[in-house]
């Protein structure tokens, strides 16, 4: 586009300033939903990367799995349905055995035969996993635990073994620990039942008194904290759109205003509306796709400088889609600047001084 | 001779009720390739006016109007900007250029709104530019030209995509008597040498000389005068 790009050109430090702005603005709506999602991860990654997609729970539990307490007889009846795999899990701490700093994590009881194991990054396959030992979240390294470490459970103060390391496990911000059903029982007793039991597959369950199916996304929401704190979030991000769907607007439009009588000039020659309307969206796209790219640049930029325990978690999806947005909303933004200069006409070139 | 605009009673009114006014009255010409006719009358007499629908910037509001043997009447606003893109050039009282070309560029610009053969284009902006004398100017941005250079390059840019009618509005008013006489002899030269038509609107009776005819306009009708000199 002749006219668009030779106007950028001879104006460019107009618009490197607008572009800086954009910049801001996308690094900041990166940012936020960055953040939005490594708090979502460090909440509910553990089961958003569960195999299941449902789970049978308690019914006066408000499918809270810490809440939730399967009866040893609803566990007998359900265990009937092919494909139900049991989960225990319990928030507690431990710490290293000699030390006396504790950190928060979640326990996780699991049959490592079953579609409930998570994949194990380093150290021991979770199949051969002994009562005795567990894998744990590879955040744990952060806080100085290594492979062969024992572990001590302050609830019981029972130890156990880290054998291996799990990436993305994380339930109600605290690394989970997944040990095999034995060890829980080794744990906490042979009498105790499970907090739910998990599906793989859609199936038509028996109807058996005082439990409830509820969907991955179901359980996911009803962790305490979620709801509000992407809900909170949510909003600053659909705020920081709206707010660049004004700004990108206004900035747009005074580009217009200031070149109004250009534009009569140009009808005046013969150019079309869509010829200049082209050359507009070709500005706005242009300058749009580099300041994005830019504030994609300094998004991921962070997000390796942060240290891996500050919940900041970007992913392919996460970028394009804002990006995606912010071009949109850069677009909406001079539908205001196009229809003025629809409503430009000729005749004001000629005649006048100016 | 080829006529390049016909105009048969041609009337124009703006406004209704108490604000209409009757710009142009019943006013007919016949404008033919290879002539340039200066359009001379007292401020607020229809000039602009008259200028602007044989420039199919406006269509007249009755009579018969022909630009380039296409009868535009009654020609919607698309018709209108196709025709003005393919068959006329426009000289403003100020030279209306834009601030971010370069001379070259500006005549280049004037061949984007369609399809064009780009090489094509390049040489025929030089060849313009020289026969003005601004090839020296080729890259230098409005800013940094005078004012009759200006004109110029505008002169340059009506040029530029070959037109049929060439129309200057007062075209010398923000030059100098020398400077202004130099323009009006370009476009002279132009009209004569490739053929063409040029209806110029003027204040300025010393370049009188340099045109064909002069037409007067008084109220929004249309005298021929005859040259004094
Ligand atoms: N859009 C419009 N609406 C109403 N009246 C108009 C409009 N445009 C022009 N006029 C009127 O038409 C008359 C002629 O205007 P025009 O600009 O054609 O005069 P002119 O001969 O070019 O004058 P000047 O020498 O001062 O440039 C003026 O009285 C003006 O007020
Ligand atoms: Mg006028």
């Amino acid at each position: 586009m002749f006219l668009a790009w030779k106007e950028m050109k001879h104006a460019k430090a107009r618009f490197i300033l607008i572009g800086f702005i954009m910049v801001l603005l996308a690094y900041l709506v990166l940012f936020v939903s960055g953040l939005a999602n490594g708090l979502q991860a460090d909440n509910v990654s553990s089961i958003q990367h569960m195999k299941a997609t449902s789970f049978v729970v308690a019914q006066n539990s408000d499918q809270r799995l810490q809440s939730s307490q399967l009866t040893e007889k609803q566990w007998h009846e359900l265990q009937r349905t092919k494909d139900v795999t049991p989960l225990g899990l319990r928030m507690t701490s431990v710490k290293q055995q000699g030390s006396q700093k504790k950190i928060d994590s979640t326990l996780m009881a699991i049959d490592p035969e079953q579609f409930l194991a998570p994949t194990i990054e380093e150290g021991q396959a979770v199949t051969h996993l002994r009562p005795n030992e567990v894998v744990g979240d590879y955040s744990l390294k952060e806080h100085g635990f290594m492979l062969g470490d024992v572990l001590v459970e302050t609830m019981t103060g029972k130890t156990m073994t880290l054998v291996g390391f799990t990436k993305n496990e994380l339930f109600s911000h605290a690394p989970v620990l997944h040990m095999t059903t034995q060890g829980w029982h080794r744990l906490f007793g042979a009498k105790v039942s499970w907090n739910a039991g998990a599906l793989r597959t859609a199936v038509h369950l028996p109807s058996i008194k005082g439990v409830e199916q509820a969907s991955k996304e179901e359980i996911v929401q009803s962790v305490p904290g979620y709801k509000e704190e992407q809900g909170s979030l949510t909003m600053m991000i659909v705020f920081l759109f709206v707010i660049s769907a004004f700004v990108l607007s206004v900035f747009f439009y005074v580009l217009t205003l200031q070149k109004m009588s250009h534009f009569g000039v140009l009808k005046a020659m013969g150019a079309t509306t869509r010829y200049l309307a082209r050359s507009i969206l070709y500005q706005v796209l242009l300058l749009t796709s580099f300041s994005v790219a830019i504030g994609v640049g300094l998004t991921l930029l962070t997000g390796a400088l942060l240290p891996s325990t500050m919940p900041f978690h970007v992913t392919p999806t996460l970028l394009l889609s804002c990006c995606g947005l912010l071009i949109t909303v850069a677009i909406l933004g001079s539908l205001l600047s196009l229809n003025t200069v629809r409503k430009v006409d000729a005749i004001e070139a000629i005649g006048r001084a100016n | 001779m080829n006529t390049t605009l016909k105009m048969e009673h041609i009337s124009k009114q703006y406004g209704e009720g108490t604000t209409h006014v009757s710009v142009i009255r019943n006013v007919s010409l016949e404008v033919k390739a290879g002539e340039f006719i200066a359009l001379v009358g007292p401020s607020g007499s229809g000039k602009s006016t008259f200028l602007s629908m044989a420039g199919a910037l406006l269509t007249p509001s009755s009579g018969t109007l022909v630009i380039a043997g296409e009868d535009v009447s009654q020609a919607s606003a698309q018709r209108l900007t196709a025709l003005r893109r393919k068959h006329i050039g426009f000289v403003f009282q100020s030279a209306h250029l834009l601030p971010y070309l370069t001379v070259r560029d500006q005549l280049v610009l004037v061949t984007q709104f369609e399809k064009s053969n780009n090489r094509e284009v390049q040489t025929r902006a030089d060849r313009l530019l020289q026969r003005l004398g601004l090839q020296h100017r080729m890259y230098h941005f409005p800013e940094q030209l005078s004012g009759g250079e200006r004109q110029r390059v505008a002169i340059a840019r009506a040029w530029m995509n070959d037109p049929e009618l060439l129309l200057a509005d007062e075209p010398t008013a923000s030059l100098d008597a020398v400077r202004g006489r130099e323009v009006v002899q370009m476009i002279a030269d132009e009209v004569k040498l490739r053929d063409k038509a040029a209806i110029m609107v003027t204040h300025d009776h010393r370049v009188l000389d340099l045109c064909d005819s002069v037409l007067y306009m008084e109220d929004g009708t249309l005298k021929k005068e005859q040259l004094s000199s």
